[in-house]
């Protein structure tokens, strides 16, 4: 395990590096526009929007945010322990962050079922269109970041890691994006309208 | 008790979700964009500190407040 730290005050090397950081701007560029899109639309269609956003749970989507801030911030502890050589508190920190991470998704399945019973799909009309295209391509987004997590813990469990700091800050990141694109996603969908 | 800054933004980011929750649910006036400022502080205080990215180089902290300004404006001027 190499705990050596590159100077994040350098242009080319911020936390997480510069290859996911363009990934995280061209995802919070998608999902923006998509979410400006959506607001256009409930401009022009209002009471649908609203109706709509009332068939919604918001404490759901409340929790839901509960869940990744507090998994963003055991990354974040998680990512401090290891750069302080700590690697039994960042596995515990680790472990926990993925936890919180599997509640979001058992939670969001909850709601998504009781969507589909009730009829709610994607064709019921324009808002459902957009509260299914963003909410899934999200947690297709934890999907992959739990999958990430996971080879960062089996890497992080073995004796003899190869593992190296910015491969685990890259994952934070990762993870920390998912976190942002729910700020973003929440009060667009579950509140405005 | 020496709290760490991580708990402090946590409790923060906790206490703003409460807050807009609040707002959503109160009779208040512009409460959208309310909801939508509150949001933008909580963006900041994951990226700024449980990403470390106020450690970061200057273009990358003004990219992304140029971001949120730019999403910010845009969908207050279509909500209002």
């Amino acid at each position: 395990m190499q705990t050596q730290q590159l100077n994040s005050k350098n242009l080319y090397y911020p936390p997480g590096g510069i290859l996911l950081w363009i990934v995280i701007f061209l995802e919070l560029f998608t999902f923006g526009i998509a979410l400006i899109a959506m607001v256009v639309y409930g401009k022009n269609e209002s009471e649908i929007f609203h109706n709509s956003r009332l068939l919604l749970n918001p404490t759901i989507g409340a929790i839901n945010t509960l869940f990744l801030i507090t998994s963003g911030f055991f990354m974040a502890k998680s990512v401090h322990c290891l750069k302080e050589s700590n690697m039994h508190k960042s596995w515990v920190y680790l472990i926990l962050t993925m936890l919180g991470g599997f509640l979001f998704l058992i939670l969001k399945s909850i709601e998504y079922y009781g969507k589909i019973e009730a009829g709610l799909t994607i064709g019921y009309n324009t808002f459902f269109t957009f509260y299914w295209m963003l909410t899934l391509f999200h947690v297709i987004h934890v999907i992959v970041g739990l999958v990430i997590l996971i080879s960062v813990f089996v890497q992080l469990k073995k004796e003899k890691s190869n593992i190296k700091i910015e491969d685990f800050e890259a994952g934070a990141a990762f993870w920390h994006m998912c976190d942002l694109i729910w700020l973003l996603l929440f009060p667009v969908i579950y509140l405005i309208f | 008790m020496n709290i760490s800054l991580f708990v402090k933004v946590w409790i923060v980011l906790i206490l703003l979700t409460i807050l807009s929750a609040i707002v959503a649910n109160g009779n208040i006036v512009h409460a959208a964009s309310i909801i939508l400022i509150l949001s933008i502080f909580k963006f900041i205080g994951v990226t700024f500190y449980f990403m470390d990215l106020r450690k970061a180089h200057i273009f990358w902290r003004t990219s992304i407040l140029v971001f949120l300004g730019l999403f910010l404006l845009i969908t207050i001027l279509f909500i209002e």
